[in-house]
């Protein structure tokens, strides 16, 4: 349940890549050497580990469009965990280094594995899930998927790493996970005698007590216009908490509720630091037919708040309509460079008409520049991109009153430069992407009454509700090519 | 300095081997040791400067000896530095643990380990509470004492377990903020304790109970002998591996001390973090799993909490406390429900990718309550896992290269458990969708998609024909299809070899490579047509892809002679005609097809090949090479060609995947090759020859020749003297076998000769006659010659020697043969002396003259040779002109009857003439080639034996009389007349 050694190493597309952090753990290599006997393999200096690295991620040699070591077909890369070949014996093999990599960032760790041979399954190492939550609430530490290498956010926090692991992983035992925010000075240790505190609620809450319960739903979808293709779409929702509350282990219950037809939420995950779960709240799933148990709430969740924001729960949703059913349809004219374009977007009747930002995006792959666009919207306006490859169909905060918008029109592509390249949308595969944000909505209709939010605390504290709903990737293809289908459905 | 200090400290973390090549782990030792004592370093610095040593301590202190004497000095600053610098406190627990453990120190001797085992403990017990003090500095360090305790357990097992009623006590103290550290700590003791305990033989509930018990005091004066300190125990493999539970404690249900300690430890573990809350609670797993007296049911009320988890660690605490207890946790219907759950996180939305895959790999190694099959660690999808569960898991092309395969990996195994890994399965929608993915994988890498996007097709590719390979219509759709892309694509022909090599390894079905290679090289071959509109890089790809093409035994090469001599003859673009790596490209195809099984079909057309791009490439460096090639192929047997195209080409496997044979192969090539082909100088001998008698050989006796004239002449037994000689005379001159004495020899590996020549193959010998005794020998071939035990016969040879004077002589011998090493060797024999004796043969007369007539020749001849009168009474025969060289002579010897016989035997049987009308004398006639007789009369004597000699060369005389003497072998040398 320990980890040999830490790697944070930043690269910009496989280039200028260097090891920005490393920490190794002479203890758990005493025990890694002890426990793995004649097949043990000592952890090589940072420079050899990130060549091993960048050759089993693909990032080595980036000109080289053929690399034997790096490209074979053979290296089946489907677990989280990667085989670096320290020497080209069969021993000398690092196992199992855990990679997590986004953006310019690539976050690596090695597990101790605490049995000898034969190598045991990765799912018996309980080492390997400490390592990944390690490993993500590192990333999230250094600054979540908006990093950038040299900007003023990773510098300082990388700075912090020895202190930080001295905090959260002091002898390669990992302990807890950094907080994203600077430690809370807020916080205010607990007096003698009181109740046993969390770890992971370092301090008290002094000040007005206040509870925000922000419901995010997200949309994605597919819609092909296509009856032999089945569309898609899935609605997962987060409700995101942060309580200022006082007391060392104060007890709030958030109640999620549906609408009385409404389907049950699923896939419930919640935070750890809720008390109980009921387990009818955890019954359905989005992966089977649904066992008709038809739970549908209320869906309490009584915990004890951390200081910090925090998830308190997720879920997904199964509901019976996207919000905007849009069709799409591109046509080639007789001139080779001339496309008719026809789209239609409707806005179902259960939706509110009340958009924060609500726009649909056309990108054309693989052609030249548009030269003349001549498209009229019915709704709205249209912008061409700088580039000249992208039209952006801005709708505003409102769809008409008959919540239907349309364009059509004509573009012609003569324009001098080569637009980007895509190599899926070939010829007339092409999608439109809808970017919409909702307020005080949510599709599957799970909503937190301001009034059942309970705390249990001297103090009535203020409590403030939202909700929202925001799509992405939100696609609707053109149904007069070929479009990529991906759904298990069809196999059914 | 200060800054200084920073930057060596990260110098020597960034390449401990590089920092230390310019000073030695010594000094910088003691530079650091140093500078922790300095007042006037900050500790910011010195925290800085601790990190050498917390992260290469085995470095900086490579003895035990230099470990300990650096925790004294650590152990010296830590009581002198102010409590409020709180992290360096911290940091110096840690690297004096880091320092202690990793140098092997912690043991009852060791003063250190002792006083810091000490310190730590009164740190963690420390409830000193202060206001004014800060007292999260205190906290902390509490923690931190806790943490390296648990540490010191972990590495060393049951350093601790004597303290496990203190702990409990310090655990269950009001209020203790450093609850998790302690929690943690005892759940470690605890484990190590139950599990040494279990592993003791008839150890039961009292044990159990005394280690629950166990509270030793503090001091550890006390107790210096601890067996714990005493005997360092390695530390403890994890008992809930996948072959099956560890040892067990047999307790009885009577186990209430530990049942409580564990509830109260479960009660409080939803306030640890989930990080050490999944410790804890494998921890605890472990010695539920250990001791057979406590339920796993304790763990009920956990359950629905950990599986309602968001976070990775907890959910997968879970599926171990599956794996370990099975059902007596998990009735059926939880383990559905699990299962389902786990399907759900595979694809998750709110799971990052890294978690998704784990959950994906959870599940093809789901610990089922009864499993089937998989038990060895492999996949296998668990029996729950219906299609309509899985159908969430099929890949998109939208998926990342990692989920997207072990989605593929996943959906396949769903799909043939579901309809059978038959031909006949090949039916269904996921099989069809799988397809259609891969399709559209294929379409991305055909309509320029990156690098990335080319690997993860090939790989989905592999994945694939390892599942689907069996399913022929996709199999051959599939090689249609990348024989496409190659065409259209020629850079990508080193993924699609790398897919051929791996098919043709692994486990698709045999013969899909072979067929792959086979479409490929229809491709390469047909870009033959049109070579001028064929791209200079394009056809460096088809020649190597034809290169790998005829690796393959069982394709023909026909096309490819054909295309490789368009290549060559093109006459357009020119600037081709100059291309060095076009040219070697060429020839390293040329060089597989020399090691090709068909390469007698191909001779010729590859021959002219070879000669045309030796005469009229550009480059000269090409031209030579084709010219070796063309030696090669054409002066080499098969076998020698394949042993030095083995040698030059490396490694067969290794090789395959290196574009060695592109560039650098040639020099590679040359050297081997010069080693191939030379012939190596074995400085001493290595064999010999050894006769095959013990007389030194006689000659075999010559077959006569089928003379029907001369036997139709000489059979008459009425047939005058002169008739007799003459006919003898003439069948001499017309016969040449009369003139050869065959030699048999044995060849054999001389006893002490040099090593790594005790398999020798195709050895050719060379004889050298001395001083024109004899007519030049031909060279004689034996296959092989090994130096193995009495069992295998050594080799015969046989040597049919001319001789041109009737003297002994001497053959100077050597051998050239493969060793081995499969190089060619020349060695030198020892001379093979052909002695005197070796030369005789009976008179060569046709078979077909009887004893009459051989009886009348030998009387005619000794007359002849020993009459003084002119040799006209012979006849026209030759001997009348060496009438000069007769002589006769006397040899008398001293020899029994019965020493006589034995001679005669020994020595004269196969050239006796018998006479049945004297019973006393004995007639001896000895021919030595070319033409010369001796003739002996042998009478016996009162107490000698008389040799009376006749002879038509009176030379022969000395060498007869050194004959005799060594045959009759006795002490008293009479006088010899002559």
């Amino acid at each position: 349940m320990s980890i040999r050694a830490l790697w944070i190493i930043t690269h910009e597309k496989g280039e200028h890549v260097s090891v920005r952090f490393s920490r190794r753990f002479p203890t758990v290599e005493y025990r890694a050497k002890s426990l793995a006997g004649s097949s043990y393999q000592a952890v090589p200096e940072d420079s050899a580990v990130l060549q091993l690295l960048l050759t089993e991620l693909g990032l080595a040699d980036p000109g080289k469009p053929y690399v034997a070591q790096r490209d074979d077909c053979l290296n089946q890369q489907r677990t989280p965990a990667l085989e670096l070949h320290v020497d080209s014996s069969a021993k000398g093999i690092l196992w199992p280094v855990l990679v997590i990599s986004r953006g310019p960032l690539i976050l690596a760790c090695l597990p101790l594995v605490e049995a000898g041979e034969p190598r045991p399954p990765l799912s018996s190492l309980l080492s390997v899930s400490q390592g990944l939550t390690l490993l993500e609430g590192l990333q999230s530490f250094l600054g979540g998927s908006e990093i950038k290498t040299d900007g003023d956010g990773l510098a300082p926090r990388l700075a912090l790493m020895p202190s930080v692991l001295q905090q959260v992983c002091p002898l390669g035992t990992p302990l807890d996970v950094p907080q994203a925010r600077a430690p809370s000075t807020a916080g205010v240790p607990a007096a003698a005698g009181s109740p046993r505190q969390p770890a992971w609620r370092t301090g008290q809450h002094r000040g007005r007590p206040a509870v925000n319960v922000a419901l995010t739903e997200t949309v994605r979808c597919m819609q092909y216009g296509d009856p032999s293709k089945q569309d898609l779409w899935d609605v997962y929702g987060t409700v995101t908490c942060k309580c200022d509350v006082e007391g060392v282990l104060p007890n709030v219950t958030v109640t999620l509720t549906l609408p009385p037809n409404g389907s049950p939420l699923q896939d419930i995950l919640a935070h750890p630091c809720v008390t109980s779960l009921d387990s009818s709240i955890l019954n359905a799933s989005s992966v089977d037919d649904g066992d008709g148990s038809a739970f549908s709430g209320p869906y309490k969740f009584p915990f004890c708040p951390p200081l910090e924001p925090f998830k308190l729960c997720s879920y997904t949703s199964q509901v019976p309509v996207p919000p905007i059913l849009g069709s799409y349809q591109l046509k080639q004219q007789q001139e080779v460079n001339h496309l008719r374009v026809s789209v239609n977007l409707k806005l179902h009747e259960s939706v509110k008409n009340t958009f924060e930002y609500c726009e649909a995006r056309l990108p054309f792959f693989n052609r030249v520049q548009m030269s003349i666009v001549d498209v009229k919207v019915s709704s709205g306006h249209l912008d061409v991109n700088k580039e000249k490859n992208l039209l952006v169909w801005v709708l505003g905060q409102k769809f008409p009153k008959s919540r239907e918008v349309t364009m059509e029109g004509g573009i012609r592509f003569s324009g001098q430069l080569p637009g980007p390249v895509d190599p899926l949308c070939t010829d007339l595969t092409a999608y439109i992407k809808l970017y919409f944000k909702v307020p005080d909505l949510t599709l599957s209709g799970c909503s937190v009454d301001q009034h059942s939010v309970q705390v249990y605390s001297c103090a009535k504290p203020k409590i403030v509700t939202c909700r929202e709903l925001q799509s992405k990737e939100y696609f609707i293809w053109n149904s007069t090519g070929p479009a990529p289908v991906s759904s298990g459905q069809m196999i059914l | 300095m200060a800054v200084s200090w920073v930057e060596r400290v990260a110098s020597f973390l960034r390449s401990p081997s590089r920092f230390l090549a310019s000073t030695t782990a010594e000094v910088f030792l003691v530079e650091l040791l140093r500078e922790q004592r300095d007042e006037r370093v900050t500790y910011d610095v010195k925290l800085t400067m601790l990190s050498p040593l917390c992260e290469h301590p085995t470095l900086l202190c490579p003895s035990a000896c230099t470990g300990e004497e650096t925790c004294l000095e650590l152990m010296s600053v830590f009581s002198h530095c102010p409590p409020k610098y709180t992290e360096f406190r911290c940091q110096l627990l840690l690297t004096l643990t880091t320092v202690l453990v990793s140098t092997g120190c912690v043991s009852a001797h060791s003063h250190a380990s002792r006083d810091f085992l000490e310190l730590l403990l009164k740190l963690a017990q420390d409830t000193y509470y202060d206001p004014a003090d800060v007292p999260s500095a205190l906290r902390s360090t509490r923690a931190a004492a806790c943490e390296c305790l648990r540490e010191l357990e972990a590495c060393c097992p049951s350093l601790l377990s004597q303290h496990l009623e203190l702990l409990n006590g310090l655990r269950q103290q009001e209020n203790p903020r450093h609850h998790q550290a302690l929690s943690g700590l005892y759940a470690v003791v605890l484990r190590n304790g139950v599990h040494l305990l279990a592993r003791q033989a008839g150890a039961g509930p009292e044990g159990l109970k005394a280690l629950l018990g166990g509270n030793a005091a503090v001091a550890w004066e006390a107790e210096p002998d601890s067996p714990a300190l005493t005997d360092r125990a390695a530390p403890l493999p994890s008992v809930l591996g996948p072959s099956g539970l560890g040892p067990t404690l047999q307790t009885g249900p009577d186990c209430k001390e530990l049942r409580s300690v564990l509830s109260s430890l479960l009660e409080e573990s939803y306030l640890l973090t989930p990080l050490s809350q999944a410790a804890l609670l494998h921890a605890l797993t472990e010695v539920v799993a250990m001791v057979s007296g406590v339920s796993p049911a304790i763990f009920k009320a956990q359950l629905l909490r950990l599986l309602g988890t968001s976070k990775v660690c907890l959910f997968h605490c879970t599926l171990l406390m599956k794996a370990a207890f099975t059902d007596s946790l998990f009735s059926a219907e939880d383990e559905a429900f699990l299962l389902k759950r786990l399907v759900a996180l595979c694809q998750h939305p709110q799971m990052s990718t890294a978690a998704q895959l784990f959950y994906t790999d959870c599940l093809v190694h789901f610990p089922e309550n009864r499993p089937i099959g998989a038990a060895d660690g492999g996949e296998a999808l668990p029996v729950l896992l219906t299609p309509r569960l899985a159908a969430s898991l099929v890949p998109t092309v939208f998926d990342e290269p990692a989920t997207m395969l072990a989605r593929l990996n996943v959906s396949a195994l769903v799909h043939l458990e579901e309809h059978g890994a038959r031909e006949g399965g090949a039916a269904g929608g996921g099989l069809a969708y799988l397809w259609e993915h891969l399709l559209l994988r294929l379409h991305v890498v055909e309509h320029g998609g990156d690098r990335a996007a080319v690997v993860t097709f090939f790989r989905a590719s592999f994945l694939f024909l390892c599942h689907f390979g069996h399913v022929e219509r996709h199999a051959a759709d599939l090689r249609r299809r990348l024989c496409a892309l190659y065409l259209r694509h020629c850079r990508l022909a080193p993924h699609v070899l790398n897919l051929a090599d791996r098919a043709q390894d692994g486990p698709v079905r045999p013969g899909w490579a072979v067929a792959l290679l086979r479409s490929l090289q229809g491709v390469a071959v047909s870009a033959g047509g049109d070579l001028a509109a064929v791209s200079q890089k394009d056809l460096h790809w088809h020649l190597r892809v034809l290169a790998r093409v005829a690796e393959e035994g069982q394709i023909g090469q026909g096309s490819t002679v054909d295309f490789l001599f368009a290549v060559a003859t093109a006459a357009s673009p020119p600037s081709r005609n100059e291309d060095w790596r076009l040219g070697s490209d060429l020839l390293a195809v040329c060089r597989h097809l020399l090691a090709h099984p068909g390469l007698d079909a191909l001779l010729c057309p590859l021959a002219d090949v070879l000669q045309h791009v030796a005469r009229h490439h550009g480059d000269t460096d090409v031209r030579d090479h084709a010219r070796l090639y063309y030696s090669l192929l054409t002066a080499l047997s098969r076998e020698k060609l394949a042993g030095v195209l083995a040698n030059g080409g490396g490694g067969a496997n290794g090789g395959r995947q290196d574009n060695k044979r592109v560039l650098s192969a040639m020099v590679v090539e040359s050297q081997d090759l010069t080693s191939a082909l030379t012939i190596h100088k074995a400085r001493t001998p290595v064999f010999h020859l050894v006769a095959k008698d013990r007389a030194g050989g006689w000659a075999e006796p010559t077959p006569a020749p089928e003379d029907d004239e001369a036997a139709a002449a000489g059979t008459e037994p009425g047939a005058p003297d002169a008739d007799v000689l003459s006919s003898y005379r003439s069948q001499l001159l017309s016969s040449g076998a009369a003139a050869e004495i065959a030699l048999s020899y044995e060849l054999r590996h001389l006893d002490v000769g040099p090593a790594g020549f005790d398999r020798l193959f195709s050895l050719r010998l060379h004889f050298e006659p001395s001083a024109g005794r004899f007519a030049a020998l031909a060279d004689v071939c034996v296959p092989r010659l090994f130096r193995e035990g009495a069992s295998a016969a050594p080799p015969a040879v046989t040597l049919t020697l001319r001789p041109r004077a009737p003297y002994p002589g001497t053959l100077r011998c050597s051998a050239v043969f493969t060793a081995q090493d499969e190089l060619t060797w020349h060695a030198a024999l020892p001379d093979v002396h052909v002695a005197f004796r070796q030369l005789f043969k009976p008179l060569p007369v046709p078979a077909s003259w009887g004893p009459a007539l051989r009886l009348r020749a030998f009387e005619r001849l000794w007359d002849e040779f020993c009459s003084d009168g002119d040799g006209g009474s012979v006849g026209e025969g030759g001997g009348g002109d060496a009438s000069p060289d007769r002589a006769c002579s006397l040899f008398c010897g001293r020899l029994g009857e019965a020493e006589l016989e034995a001679l005669l035997e020994e020595h004269f049987a196969p050239f006796r003439v018998a006479d049945p009308g004297d019973a006393t004398g004995h007639r001896v006639l000895l021919f030595i080639p070319p033409g010369s007789h001796v003739l002996l009369r042998i009478r016996p004597q009162e107490d000698a034996v008389q040799f009376h000699m006749a002879t038509d060369n009176w030379r022969l005389l000395p060498h007869v009389n050194d004959f005799l003497l060594s045959v009759t072998d006795w002490e008293a040398r009479n006088g010899v007349d002559s």
